[in-house]
């Protein structure tokens, strides 16, 4: 490592110029707005914490809530099985695997914002292909989007099929970089299949896998688009997910203290996930230097 | 299960999945071909011709540039294209200072940045609108540009592969009498060549991708990127479906241009940019 009285911060300083301006004024910005209330000739008032206890005392933000929590707790763990499965898939080199590795990464080029109007015609109950393949095989229709019971879990689904490539990628190049001699000597102590995978393969990937957990995270927990394009936060509340709450309350009812309240309390819930997350990244900054 | 049928196996599933991950794309490009009146005719009966379609046509596709779609393009272009250029520079100055330099208050600013990409960018688009207001850049192209220049996971990936780079050449270069400024630009740029077209890759996915931002930041169809004119021609033309699957279209296809171009490089950029 270098020394060098003000070089350093002169090359950091375009960076975190950007980050204290877009990034970290927002964030105070928000925890600020979220203490005061329009009243009823316009003016912002302080108000304390009104803001906060309206938002517990209110059943539906309860559920936005749960909504949120559901979602994460089964959409990340799901969504990085499938990366590492397609990444496992790819891994060994044979005849057409890189047409495979670049197809399995296609979904990327279709943004969440089309991929949610896409879908959604997809999955439409009479129009839609996919209930017209599954009515073809003898199978009823499916609501998919329009059923409280199948909405939330379709738009995992969905989610998954746009991000699973991409999150693969990260994953194989973890995969890629596992020293051949260690599979070697794998397979002569007669290690193979699952067994392999789990005692050799598994402990070798935990960087890559924290990092895509990290990344995969932060992607989607504040998932938008789908929401704001196909379901509205319906049927019946099935998909309300925090940030269309916070997007409602700030421009369909404009009612600025709330959002604002909305958007501290998830800063509150990311700070507190990337805080357990940062313990992930710990051991690797350790064993680098 | 002797090798040549888990092979058979393997290919199988690879086959199945790559018809599930690329059906709907082809789906969507196939559908822009047809004649507006043919794209739902089919598609809720199923038979052969709900994959392949009999009827050609690029009419949608002058329909939907001489729309506000062709501007749109550009602007996404525009948007994405400066956002790639300012934040390889940006972030790749960043990542190089925590590569090389010790100095004080490092480890904090560090987690500063870890702390900056597990935030997910949605959590801060109200109070930056707010903030936009109040220095009156809503309505700007800088403001769909600025916010996305500076980011963690961007500096993250440079300071890994800067870190890779031995520090006798660093050194040797100094006794050459080089400044830091030129270590940089003549020596370490020169050297990331995959780093950063990874990083632009990056950068430019999100930034075409970027839909809840520019919705939130602009209101004025004249900086209406793709993706929000799409969803906005979308409900308020009650849906002109050949148009609509036309820009589409557009939009995948220009997007997709990067992937191929960078195929070639795919599993080495990968691997430069992991495996520390």
């Amino acid at each position: 490592m270098f020394r060098h009285p003000w070089a350093p911060y002169a090359f950091i300083a375009p960076a975190f110029l950007g980050l204290f301006v877009f990034r970290f004024i927002p964030i105070g910005l928000s925890g600020f707005g979220s203490v005061f209330s329009e009243n009823l000739r316009g003016d912002m008032v302080f108000v304390g914490l009104k803001n906060y206890a309206e938002l517990m005392e209110d059943p539906s933000f309860w559920n936005t809530m749960r909504v949120t929590l559901i979602f994460n707790l089964i959409i990340n763990p799901f969504q990085i099985c499938c990366a590492l499965a397609l990444a496992m898939l790819v891994r060994r080199p044979s005849r057409f695997i890189d047409v495979f590795r670049l197809g399995f990464i296609m979904p990327m080029t279709v943004s969440i914002a089309l991929t949610s109007i896409i879908w959604s015609i997809l999955l439409d109950p009479t129009l839609g292909p996919v209930n017209g393949l599954l009515r073809w095989a003898g199978f009823q229709s499916q609501p998919f989007f329009r059923s409280e019971h199948q909405a939330l879990q379709t738009l995992m689904l969905v989610a998954t099929w746009k991000g699973a490539g991409y999150w693969m990628i990260f994953l194989l190049s973890g995969l890629l970089a596992i020293p051949k001699e260690i599979d070697d000597s794998a397979l002569i102590d007669g290690a193979t299949g699952i067994r392999k995978f789990i005692s050799i393969t598994l402990p070798l990937m935990k960087r890559p896998l924290a990092f895509v957990l990290v990344a995969d995270t932060a992607a989607n927990f504040l998932l938008f688009a789908p929401v704001y394009i196909i379901t509205n936060g319906g049927p019946n509340g099935a998909t309300q997910l925090l940030m269309f709450e916070a997007y409602q309350a700030a421009f369909a009812y404009i009612n600025h203290g709330r959002s604002m309240a909305i958007s501290t309390i998830i800063l509150g819930v990311v700070l507190v996930i990337a805080m357990f997350e940062l313990r992930l990244f710990k051991p690797a900054g350790e064993d680098q230097s | 299960m002797s090798p040549r049928l888990s092979e058979t196996l393997r290919y199988i599933l690879l086959v199945s999945i790559a018809v599930i991950l690329l059906t709907p794309i082809y789906w969507l490009i196939m559908s822009s071909l047809r004649p507006a009146d043919h794209i739902f005719r089919f598609s809720g009966n199923f038979s052969i011709e709900t994959l392949i379609p009999f009827a050609f046509t690029l009419d949608n596709y002058s329909q939907a540039l001489q729309s506000n779609v062709g501007r749109a393009l550009l602007n996404s272009l525009f948007v994405s294209l400066t956002t790639v250029i300012c934040g390889v520079f940006v972030n790749s100055l960043a990542g190089f200072a925590f590569a090389v330099f010790d100095f004080r208050f490092k480890k904090l600013l560090f987690v500063l940045i870890l702390l900056s990409f597990m935030m997910p960018f949605e959590s801060i688009v109200i109070p930056l609108y707010t903030l936009m207001r109040t220095i009156g850049w809503t309505d700007t192209y800088a403001a769909l540009i600025m916010p996305e220049v500076a980011g963690g996971l961007i500096i993250f990936l440079f300071y890994q592969f800067f870190r890779g780079i031995p520090r006798e050449i660093y050194e040797a270069a100094r006794m050459d009498g080089a400044n830091w400024w030129q270590i940089y630009y003549k020596m370490t740029m020169p050297l990331s060549g995959p780093t950063i077209a990874t990083a632009s890759l990056m950068i430019f996915i999100h930034q075409w991708d970027a839909f809840f931002w520019p919705l939130v930041a602009t209101s004025s169809e004249r900086l209406a990127v793709i993706q929000v004119a799409i969803a906005r021609n979308m409900t308020m033309e009650q849906a002109n479906w050949g148009a609509f699957f036309a820009s589409a279209s557009l939009a995948v296809l220009v997007a997709m241009v990067p992937f191929f171009w960078l195929q070639r490089h795919y599993v080495k950029i990968v691997i430069t940019n992991a495996d520390r």
